[in-house]
C-alpha cells in the first residue's frame, strides 16, 4: 500500500471519491516512511474508529448473532424468556424453498444492475473524458444533480413515471405508437418490477460509478496518449491498451461496491412495492429480512436471514476481497 | 490529427442526450412543485411549469414541521459528517502510513462492514440507544450514521493520505518546520479535496438515512427531514396524493444538497494542486 | 418519587370513585391533586392524521384541566405504526403511556401482554355500549385491554349519471349489484377506454371481503383452540367468485392495485388542454362505482376554485351514495375499519393514563368524533354523526359490518400481505379453489402464535 501514490483526482473530478489506485497506475516513488511498523502510533490512530465502531455496532450486530440461534419472536420482544434454539432457524431457512427463491432473485439482481451499472458509468465517464469541456461540465453537474437526490424524493418521481394511469413512461410509449402502453401496469409483474427496480438503482449509481472511473481515466498521462496518437493508435486501441490496463483496478473495486451495495438494496424495492407489486414475488433479501423481523415480528429468523446474507456477501466478493488483501501486502 | 469533426460533433450530442436522461427526473420534480395538482392529476403530462406558481413551495415551506425537520438533519448532518472526518483521517492515516499487526484485518473488518445488513439491526439498535438515553437525541443519530459512514470514509481517504508522499512533508521539516506545522502547511492543504470527497459522501448518507431515524427518533420534534418528507408524503396519499405539494417537498429536501455540492465543488478546484504531488 | 406513589394511587382511586357517580359526564369537577401532576407528562400516540387537530387540541386541554398533567401527543404514520409499538411498548423508560392502533392490530399486541389491563374500568367506560367487535379484538380470556376508539365503515360512491345512462337500477341485494356493476362496463355509455363499473383494485382484499363475508364466509374461524384459515370453505368460496366475475367483468383495476384513492377514478377531473392552452375536453373518468371509507366524499365532486385553490365539491346531481346490500334484506357485512385505544403495559402514569381514557370516552369527546364523521365507540352517540346521506350510509353499512379475526397472529398476515397476494391471483387462475386452499395452507400457521 505505501508503495504507492495516488495521485489527487484533477479539478474535473470534482466531488469524487477517488478509488485507491493500483500499484500500476503510478508507482513514483516510494514514500519514505514506507513499511515502518511506527510502534504504538498507528494503534492510536486506529483507536477511534475501533472505539466508535465497538460502540455503535458491537451490541446490535452481537444481538443479532444471539438472536439468531434464540427462538424470539413479539412474546420475547415483550419479556418472555428467549429460548435458545441452536441451529433451528438456520435449519429451517435452509429447507425453506422461499428462501432460495429469494436468494437467487437477489444474486441476480444483484449482478445484473452491479454490472450494467459499471459498464454504463464506464461509458458515461470515456464520453466525459472524450467531449470538450462545457459539454463535459454539463454532463457532470447532471450526474451531480441526480446524485444529490434523496432516495425518497427520487423514488416518488420515479414511481410517478411509470404510474399505470398518469405516468410518463405509458404516454411516451402511447404517443410512439404503441397504444398497448396505455395503462400498463409495470409494478405488477415480477420481471418488468425488476426491469424498472433496476433502472433506477442503475440511475442512482451511475453518477458515483462514472465520477470515481473518470478519475481513474484523468490520471492517464497526457503525454502518453499524445504519443500513442503520433504512432497511429486508434480510440479504441487506445481505450484497450493504454486506458484499460490503468483503470481495470478501479473497476473492480467499484464492482465490488456495487454487487456489495445492490445485494443490500432495500429502500428502492421496499418504496416500490408500497406503491404496487406482489410483496412476496418481488421479495429481495433486505425487504424479506424486513418483513420476518418488522412484517411478523420473527426476529429469530429474521436475525437468522441477515447471517446468511452476510456470508452470501463475502462468498460472492470473495475472489476480490482476496486480491485486494493480496494488493495491501 | 485525424478524428473527423463529425465524430466529435456527434459524442457532444450523445453526452447531451445522456445529461439530459440524468437530470430529467431532477427536472420532473422541480417542473412538477410549480404546479398545481389539478393540472397534475392529468392524464396528459405537463412538460413546462408555464402558469406555475410558488403556492406549493410556500404551503410546504410554512410548516413548521419543516422547519424544525430542518434544523435536525442540519445539526445530524453535520455533526456526522465532522465526526466521520476526524476519525476517518487518524484511521486512514495510520492504514496508509504505517505497517502494524492487525492492518490487515482491520481494512479486511472496514470492508465486512460494508456487508451489514441493516435492516435486521434496528431492535437492537433502539435498545441501545435507549438505554444510553440517547433516544430523540441528535447525538445519538449522529454516533449511528459516524459509525456507519466510516468505514468507507477511510477506504476513500487513504488514497488520498498515500497520495502526498511523507518526503514532501520530511522535506519541509529539513527547512525548519515542525512536524505539526509541516503537517498543517504542507500535507493538509494537499488533503483537502480527499476530505472534501469524504465529506460529500458522509454528508449524502447521513442526509438522506430514513430507516435508522425511523427508529431511534420516535418524537414528532425531533424527526429528521427524509421522515418529515415520508410522512408528508404518507399523509398526503392517506386522502388525495398533492403531487404538487410532495414535488415542492422533495425539492425542498433535495436544495441543501444541491446547495452543499456547488459550494464544495468551488472550494474543490482551488484546493487542488496535483501538479505538486506529480512532481 | 417512591414516597408519593401510593398518594397518587390513593388519589386515582378517588378520582374512579368521583367519575362513578358522576355518571362519566363530561363536567365533572377537576381532580384534587392537579398540582402533584404539574411536572408530569403522559404521553398519547395517535396513527395517522385522522384525529382532527381540534379535537387534538380538546384532549390537552381538558388533561390539562382534570390533572394538571401535561399531555403530549405524537402522531404515527400508519405504515411505520407496527415497528415503533414493537420497539417503545416494551420499554418502560420511553413507552408512550396510551395508543392508538388498528383495531386488526390489537389482538397480536394484546395476546403478548403489550397493555394494561383496563377491565376495570370497562363499564364506567361505557360497557356493553361500546362497539363489541373492537372490544372483543382487544380481549384475552375476558379481560379488556384495547378499547374501541373510532369506526368507519366502507360503503359504495357511484356516479348517478353513468348508471342512468347505464339504464341500471339501484341495487337491493348484493347478486343486483354484481350484475349491474358488469352491465355498466360493457355497456360503457361514455365509451371510455378501460372503464370500470366498479373499479375494485386487485389486491383490494380489505373491501374485496364484504363478498366473503356477505356469502356467509369468513376469513379464519377457531378450531380446538387453534386458528384457521377459511378461504376455500363453501361459503367463503362463493364471495370469491363473485369477486372473480367482478374483476373480470367490471373491473379495469390493475391486478396490483390496493385500496388507496380510487376517489381518483370516479371524479371527472382532468381538463385537458390543447396546443393553444384551451380545454380539449377529455376527463379522466374510469369508473362508475367505488367503494371507500366515509371520509372519502371530502374528494369527490365537481372541481371549483375557493379562494384561488383547486377543491372539489360534492354535487348530488352526479354523485350518490349506498351501502352495499347483502342478499337478505340487511346490508352486506364489509370490513369495519377504525382503531383501538389501549394504556401501555409498562406506562410509569398508570394512573394518569386512566384519566386520559375517561376524557376519551366522556360524551363530549365521543360527540366530538361523531360530529368529525368518526364513529364514536360508544353506540349512545353513534347521532352525533348527522343526519346526512354520508352519515346515513355510514351507520348502515357498519351496523352489520365485521372485524377480520381476532387471532393473535393476524397483523402477521396482513403486514406479509398475503391476502393482498393471495386476491391479486383471483381474477387469472383457472382453478378458485386450488388456489384458496393453497393459501389456507399459508395463513393457517401464521394465525396462532406458537
Amino acid at each position: 500500500m505505501t508503495s504507492r501514490t495516488t495521485t489527487p483526482p484533477s479539478p474535473a473530478a470534482a466531488a469524487v471519491p477517488p478509488v485507491p489506485a493500483p500499484p500500476t497506475a503510478a508507482p513514483r516513488r516510494r514514500p519514505g516512511r514506507a513499511g515502518r511498523t511506527g510502534g504504538r502510533l498507528p494503534l492510536l490512530l486506529v483507536l477511534p474508529t475501533l472505539v466508535l465502531l465497538v460502540a455503535a455496532l458491537g451490541y446490535p450486530v452481537g444481538w443479532q448473532l444471539v438472536t439468531s440461534l434464540r427462538k424470539f419472536g413479539l412474546q420475547q420482544q415483550f419479556g418472555a424468556p428467549p429460548e435458545w434454539v441452536g441451529l433451528d432457524n438456520y435449519v429451517r431457512l435452509v429447507t425453506d424453498p422461499t428462501l432460495w427463491a429469494v436468494v437467487v432473485r437477489s444474486v441476480v439482481f444483484c449482478l445484473v444492475t452491479a454490472f450494467v451499472t459499471v459498464a454504463v458509468g464506464g461509458a458515461v465517464a470515456v464520453l466525459m473524458n472524450s467531449v470538450g469541456r462545457w459539454a463535459r461540465l454539463v454532463l457532470q453537474v447532471s450526474l451531480l444533480l441526480a446524485w444529490a437526490m434523496p432516495v425518497v424524493a427520487a423514488m416518488t418521481v420515479w414511481i410517478w413515471i411509470v404510474d399505470w394511469r398518469r405516468g410518463l413512461l405509458n404516454w411516451l410509449l402511447v404517443h410512439v405508437g404503441v397504444e398497448g402502453a396505455a395503462g400498463h401496469n409495470w409494478l405488477a409483474q415480477p420481471l418488468s418490477f425488476f426491469v424498472v427496480a433496476s433502472v433506477v438503482v442503475v440511475w442512482m449509481s451511475v453518477p458515483f460509478v462514472a465520477l470515481s472511473i473518470y478519475a481513474g481515466l484523468t490520471q492517464v498521462g497526457q503525454e502518453v496518449v499524445e504519443a500513442s496518437m503520433l504512432d497511429g493508435a486508434g480510440g479504441w486501441q487506445r481505450l484497450r491498451y493504454i486506458y484499460a490496463p490503468l483503470v481495470a483496478p478501479v473497476l473492480s473495486i467499484v464492482l465490488l461496491l456495487q454487487v456489495i451495495w445492490d445485494l443490500r438494496v432495500f429502500t428502492q424495492i421496499k418504496l416500490l412495492q408500497d406503491a404496487g407489486s406482489v410483496a412476496n414475488e418481488t421479495n429481495l433479501l433486505g425487504t424479506y429480512v424486513y418483513q420476518l423481523g418488522t412484517g411478523k415480528g420473527d426476529f429469530g429468523t429474521a436475525s437468522a436471514v441477515s447471517v446468511l446474507m452476510l456470508l452470501l456477501t463475502v462468498a460472492l466478493s470473495w475472489r476480490y476481497v482476496r486480491s485486494l488483501m493480496a494488493q495491501e501486502n | 490529427m485525424r478524428r473527423p469533426r463529425t465524430s466529435r460533433v456527434l459524442l457532444t450530442v450523445l453526452a447531451l442526450v445522456v445529461s439530459a436522461v440524468w437530470a430529467f427526473p431532477v427536472y420532473w420534480m422541480l417542473n412538477s412543485a410549480f404546479l398545481p395538482n389539478v393540472v397534475l392529476q392529468s392524464t396528459t403530462p405537463t412538460f413546462l411549469p408555464f402558469g406555475g406558481s410558488l403556492d406549493n413551495f410556500s404551503a410546504v415551506a410554512g410548516q413548521p414541521a419543516f422547519a424544525r425537520a430542518l434544523g435536525v438533519s442540519l445539526v445530524v448532518t453535520l455533526t456526522t459528517v465532522v465526526a466521520a472526518l476526524a476519525v476517518a483521517f487518524l484511521g486512514a492515516l495510520a492504514v496508509s502510513r504505517f505497517r502494524f499487526r492487525g492492518r490487515t484485518s482491520f481494512v479486511l473488518a472496514l470492508l465486512l462492514i460494508q456487508m451489514l445488513p441493516a435492516e435486521g439491526l434496528f431492535i437492537a439498535q433502539y435498545k441501545m440507544m435507549s438505554s444510553l438515553g440517547l433516544l430523540n437525541r441528535s447525538l445519538g443519530l449522529a454516533v449511528l450514521y459516524t459509525a456507519a459512514v466510516v468505514p468507507f470514509t477511510i477506504w476513500m481517504l487513504r488514497g488520498f493520505v498515500a497520495g502526498v508522499p511523507a518526503d514532501l512533508e520530511e522535506a519541509a521539516m529539513v527547512d525548519g518546520l515542525s512536524r505539526v506545522q509541516a503537517f498543517l502547511r504542507i500535507t493538509f492543504p494537499l488533503l483537502a479535496p480527499g476530505l472534501v470527497a469524504s465529506g460529500v459522501y458522509a454528508f449524502l448518507q447521513a442526509w438522506n438515512e430514513f430507516t435508522v431515524a425511523l427508529v431511534v427518533m420516535t418524537e414528532e420534534q425531533s424527526r429528521t427531514l427524509p421522515l418529515w418528507l415520508r410522512g408528508f408524503v404518507q399523509a398526503s396519499a392517506s386522502r388525495e396524493t398533492d403531487w404538487g405539494q410532495v414535488m415542492a417537498a422533495s425539492t425542498l429536501v433535495a436544495l441543501p444538497v444541491i446547495v452543499f455540492f456547488l459550494l464544495v465543488q468551488g472550494r474543490m478546484s482551488s484546493g487542488l494542486v496535483g501538479g505538486a504531488v506529480k512532481g | 418519587m417512591n414516597r408519593r406513589l401510593p398518594l397518587v394511587l390513593v388519589t386515582s382511586a378517588a378520582l374512579a370513585l368521583t367519575a362513578c357517580s358522576s355518571g362519566g359526564g363530561s363536567d365533572e369537577p377537576a381532580a384534587t391533586n392537579t398540582a402533584d401532576n404539574a411536572g408530569k407528562t403522559v404521553t398519547l400516540w395517535l396513527a395517522g392524521g385522522d384525529t382532527p387537530d381540534e379535537l387534538r387540541t380538546y384532549l390537552k386541554d381538558t388533561f390539562k384541566a382534570r390533572t394538571g398533567a401535561t399531555l403530549s401527543i405524537e402522531e404515527q404514520a400508519w405504515p411505520d405504526l407496527v415497528t415503533k409499538l414493537t420497539t417503545a411498548l416494551p420499554d418502560a423508560e420511553n413507552t408512550p403511556d396510551v395508543v392508538e392502533l388498528g383495531n386488526t392490530q390489537s389482538p397480536t399486541f394484546t395476546n403478548v401482554g403489550a397493555f394494561l389491563d383496563v377491565s376495570d374500568m370497562y363499564d364506567e367506560l361505557g360497557g356493553s355500549k361500546l362497539l363489541n367487535s373492537f372490544v372483543e379484538a382487544g380481549s384475552v380470556d375476558g379481560k379488556k385491554y384495547a378499547l374501541p376508539y373510532y369506526f368507519g365503515s366502507r360503503y359504495m360512491f357511484y356516479r348517478k349519471d353513468v348508471w342512468k345512462k347505464a339504464g341500471v337500477e339501484m341495487p337491493t341485494t348484493l347478486d343486483q349489484f354484481n350484475t349491474d356493476v358488469a352491465k355498466i362496463a360493457t355497456d360503457n355509455p361514455d365509451q371510455i377506454k378501460n372503464f370500470s363499473g366498479f373499479f375494485i383494485g386487485g389486491q383490494d382484499w380489505r373491501n374485496g371481503i364484504s363478498w366473503i363475508f356477505a356469502n356467509g364466509g369468513d376469513l379464519a374461524k377457531q378450531e380446538n383452540g387453534k386458528w384457521v384459515s377459511t378461504l376455500s370453505d363453501a361459503n367463503s368460496l362463493k364471495g370469491l367468485e363473485q369477486i372473480q366475475q367482478i374483476q373480470r367483468l367490471a373491473s379495469k383495476a390493475p391486478a396490483d392495485a390496493k385500496d388507496q384513492s380510487p376517489w381518483l377514478y370516479i371524479n371527472d377531473s382532468d381538463t385537458v388542454l390543447d396546443a393553444d392552452g384551451k380545454p380539449a375536453g377529455t376527463t379522466s373518468l374510469a369508473a362508475a362505482t367505488i367503494m371507500a371509507p366515509g371520509w372519502a366524499h371530502g374528494s369527490i365532486g365537481d372541481l371549483t376554485k375557493q379562494d384561488g385553490k383547486d377543491v372539489r365539491v360534492w354535487n348530488d346531481d352526479t354523485f350518490g351514495v349506498f351501502a352495499l346490500p347483502g342478499n337478505d334484506g340487511k346490508p352486506a357485512p364489509v370490513f369495519a375499519g377504525g382503531s383501538n385505544i389501549a394504556i401501555s403495559a409498562k406506562s410509569k402514569n398508570p394512573a394518569l393514563a386512566k384519566e386520559l381514557m375517561k376524557i376519551v370516552f366522556s360524551a363530549d369527546y365521543q360527540q366530538k368524533l361523531g360530529a368529525a364523521g368518526l364513529g364514536p365507540a360508544n353506540s349512545d352517540y353513534v347521532s352525533s354523526l348527522g343526519d346526512d346521506q354520508f352519515a346515513k350510509a355510514l351507520v348502515e353499512s357498519a351496523s352489520n359490518s365485521k372485524l377480520t379475526p381476532a387471532a393473535p397472529g393476524w397483523a402477521a398476515v396482513e403486514s406479509a400481505q398475503v391476502l393482498e397476494e393471495f386476491f391479486g391471483k383471483i381474477r387469472t387462475t383457472d382453478d378458485l379453489a386450488g388456489l384458496a386452499k393453497q393459501y389456507d395452507d399459508k395463513i393457517t400457521p401464521m394465525l396462532n402464535l406458537s
